[in-house]
């Protein structure tokens, strides 16, 4: 060991912590990613919401053209028809059954854009992890907007039968 | 010097073509594969021209004209792609779509519209119409089958004009005038023809739908089969559309011989009560009980029942099921265990098993072709088949003499001596009635004199045939004295044991009172049956078959026309009826091993030649067996 280096020793010493002590307050770019999650850009294509009107009333009427669009045939849709007793959509039809297997989803939107009601959206959420297959079906009930904070007590639109009674096919 | 014939040489786009003479420009194009879109236009209906669709240039012609109303004229030149037409076809779909609500995402004729896929072909792509649509009520109940969506009818007059030339009804009209005109029934009262199906499958909007398949599904979600109805012996061809395994509708699968291309709303709507709801497994009543068990085991029970029995068994097949199950259940009666009393008939003391090859001697669509046709029974015959009212008024619009009488006296006294070609329609119970009216018959006039019995059941004309009946044996073979007994009289032939096939629900073994209590002295009852029935209490061993959409096989329409049905449900977790009848006969000792029905047809034509595998589709050949 030369004995240059051993004179430097102790400056070497400083300037690695001198690295540390500036990384020490340089502002942080990590996140603690289960419990906080950064805001996803507004494109972003994450797990589909089914969107309500502003009433309450789901936008969605079961015209299947999702489950047609799709490219891996992920979406299954059954339709049904509005009665005065029970009231989903706007129109004469409502979608009964409305599911998503998103293990075979590829998040490619474009049941966002068959869409004629602008009836789902790619949402953004995107931690989507399970322990079972099973798990990755989404119903309707799982897609649903939330009521609105002002509807939350009525329970009309929501009294739409669940789509879980549904024996399901896979 | 030019020669004089029927036919006329014109040009279409260019090409050149060769047609008869009162051929329209439309089916001259279609004949060059030129595709003129239309609305109005149907081929079985008069030209009426009112959509406007089909204008085409034709030279020397100052204006478009209407291809689907102006018949060819030599040397016609016609132009179906010039600006001009285009401009008129996007101006005509523009005015078609002014009013029209565009509700394609709700509509159930969303997918397999007219309207919709010419607007892509043929349409502008926007609207400039700015003002208020004209509205009126959503999906008015036309009747308990069909609703009516005003605000989509484009006013193309298929609906009314099948009411009054198709099935000369005359319930649907355009009311009102102008740009009021509605489509409707008279003073709204609800429609009750028994062929309103039609209307939905003829109507080129979503004007008017099936109360039935009401947002069912979407058509390009079904899985469509072609199979034949179960509702009656007319055997019309259907496209049964299923869904995730339940059947959404049947629709008209055209075959000119048979349906001439429509059904009658009680076939068309009989599907329902072919919907399997849940798994069954085979029953064995042990202790008065009914206890679950394997097939073999069902089978085994059923066969050793059946050998004590032996000959004091009498064997009862649905007039649904196949030619291939009645060949089979006859094998089992009559050879394995060697009993003569077959019946398939309802039991009313009806010479339900009596036909001859001779009742179907007039093919249905040979109606046309007769001068005279009687019609011996009226309405009750129309009853029992009802597209055949739709041949007959056909028949009728081309001039042939429809006599519809309830009497043979009168039926005699309607023909006069100098008819051609006369044809006697009639229903099975009448047999004796018209066999002696066609002698008399036979006798006045100059021409021929032929029948058309109408049977029970999809396949009553086919158990015929297979010898499914106490008297003659399989290809009406004679039985050299061991003829059996008919279905009343079963009692009184000291009959211990019942096998019971039932295969359709429209077609089942409907006891009486005193029948059943008869039953419920029997040593043992067999019943097959694809679903719960009243005479389950009543079985000993129950083995659950698969009901008439579920199964592939042959059956036999009235005419004596061999046609193929095919599953339209995947019924996996119940045996096919041909397995069953196989396994109780290999548990009796038979040494059958049919792999497939394609086996057991073959089996069948050795046995019936006038039923051959490569004329599956056309009638069968009875005048080649003498």
């Amino acid at each position: 060991m030369p004995l240059r280096d051993v004179a430097l020793g102790p400056y070497y010493l400083l300037k690695a912590m001198a690295t540390t002590f500036k990384h020490n307050v340089r502002p942080v770019v990590t996140i603690e990613y289960p419990e906080r999650q950064k805001p996803v850009p507004p494109r972003a294509r994450g797990r589909h919401i089914l969107h309500r009107y502003a009433d309450g009333l789901e936008k969605c009427v079961g015209c299947e053209l999702c489950a047609i669009a799709c490219p891996v045939g992920c979406i299954v849709v059954e339709a049904a028809e509005n009665t005065p007793e029970l009231r989903v959509s706007p129109g004469e039809r409502y979608a009964k059954r409305y599911e998503i297997n998103l293990l075979r989803c590829i998040y490619c939107g474009l049941c966002e854009e068959a869409c004629p009601y602008d009836a789902i959206t790619m949402g953004p959420r995107y931690d989507l992890a399970d322990d079972h297959p099973d798990k990755f079906i989404a119903v309707k009930e799982d897609l649903l907007e939330p009521l609105p904070a002002s509807l939350a007590d009525t329970a009309v639109p929501s009294a739409a039968p669940s789509a879980q009674k549904i024996p399901r096919k896979w | 010097m030019a020669v004089v014939t029927d036919q006329v040489t014109l040009t279409v786009d260019g090409q050149s073509v060769t047609v008869a003479k009162g051929t329209l420009i439309l089916d001259a194009a279609k004949k060059l594969g030129i595709e003129i879109p239309i609305f109005c236009s149907h081929p079985k209906m008069e030209p009426v021209a009112v959509c406007r669709m089909c204008l085409v240039e034709v030279e020397k012609m100052p204006k478009l004209q209407p291809a689907c109303a102006v018949y060819v004229m030599d040397g016609m030149v016609v132009r179906t792609r010039t600006e001009q037409v285009q401009r008129y076809q996007n101006g005509v779909l523009e005015f078609l779509l002014a009013n029209h609500p565009l509700d394609c995402p709700i509509c159930d004729k969303g997918g397999e519209c007219p309207l919709q896929d010419q607007t892509y072909t043929y349409g502008p792509g926007a609207s400039r119409y700015d003002f208020p649509k004209k509205h009126f009520d959503k999906a008015v109940p036309l009747s308990d089958k069909i609703l009516l969506d005003r605000e989509r009818c484009v006013l193309c007059w298929r609906c009314t004009r099948f009411s009054a030339e198709i099935s000369g009804e005359r319930e649907l009209a355009l009311i009102q005038r102008g740009k009021d005109t509605i489509i409707g029934t008279f003073n709204d009262q609800p429609a009750r023809s028994e062929y309103q199906g039609n209307w939905t499958e003829i109507c080129p909007v979503g004007a008017l739908t099936s109360r039935q398949y009401r947002f069912i599904s979407r058509p390009w979600d079904l899985d469509r089969t072609a199979t034949i109805c179960p509702g009656c012996s007319m055997g019309c061809n259907v496209h049964a559309d299923a869904r995730h395994n339940r059947l959404g509708r049947f629709q008209a699968r055209e075959n000119l011989a048979v349906d001439d291309g429509w059904l009658c709303d009680f076939g068309r709507y009989s599907f329902p009560s072919f919907q399997r709801e849940g798994i069954e497994r085979p029953r064995v009543r042990r202790d008065g009980r009914l206890e679950e068990v394997s097939y073999e085991e069902a089978m085994a029970a059923a066969a050793q029942s059946l050998r004590r029995a032996g000959p004091a068994t009498a064997g009862w097949a649905s007039p649904a099921a196949t030619n291939e199950e009645l060949f089979l259940f006859q094998r089992l009666l009559r050879e394995v265990l060697a009993t003569p009393h077959l019946d398939h008939g309802r039991g009313r003391g009806e010479a339900a098993t009596a036909l001859e090859p001779d009742d179907a001697a007039l093919p249905i669509a040979d109606l046309e072709r007769c001068d005279h046709v009687l019609l011996l029974g009226g309405q009750a015959v129309i009853d029992a088949a009802p597209v055949l009212h739709l041949r007959l008024f056909k028949s009728e619009r081309k001039g042939v003499r429809v006599h519809r009488v309830d009497d043979a006296r009168a039926a005699l006294e309607a023909v006069p001596a100098e008819a051609q070609a006369v044809g006697i329609v009639s229903s099975l119970g009448r047999k004796p009635e018209v066999d002696s009216l066609q002698g008399k018959l036979a006798r006045k006039v100059k021409g021929s004199v032929r029948r058309l019995l109408v049977p029970d059941g999809p396949n009553g004309r086919g158990a015929t045939d297979l010898g499914f009946g106490p008297g003659r044996g399989p290809g009406y073979a004679s039985l050299d004295g061991k003829a059996g007994r008919a279905r009343p009289d079963w009692e009184a032939a000291g009959v211990r044991a019942l096998y019971l096939f039932e295969a359709s629900p429209l077609h089942d073994f409907q006891a009486s009172g005193e029948e059943r209590e008869w039953i419920q002295r029997l040593e043992t009852v067999v019943l097959q049956r694809p679903r719960p029935s009243p005479l389950d209490d009543l079985a000993h061993v129950i083995l659950p078959g698969r009901a008439f959409v579920e199964k592939a096989g042959t059956v036999t329409n009235m005419e004596g026309r061999v046609q193929r049905i095919r599953p339209a449900i995947d019924a996996a977790v119940v045996r096919d009826d041909w397995k069953i009848l196989q396994g109780v006969a290999q548990a009796l000792g038979a040494d059958w091993r049919y792999r497939d029905p394609d086996e057991v047809f073959a089996d069948l034509s050795r046995a019936v030649p006038a039923y051959r595998a490569d004329r599956i589709g056309e009638r069968a050949l009875w005048s080649e067996r003498a």
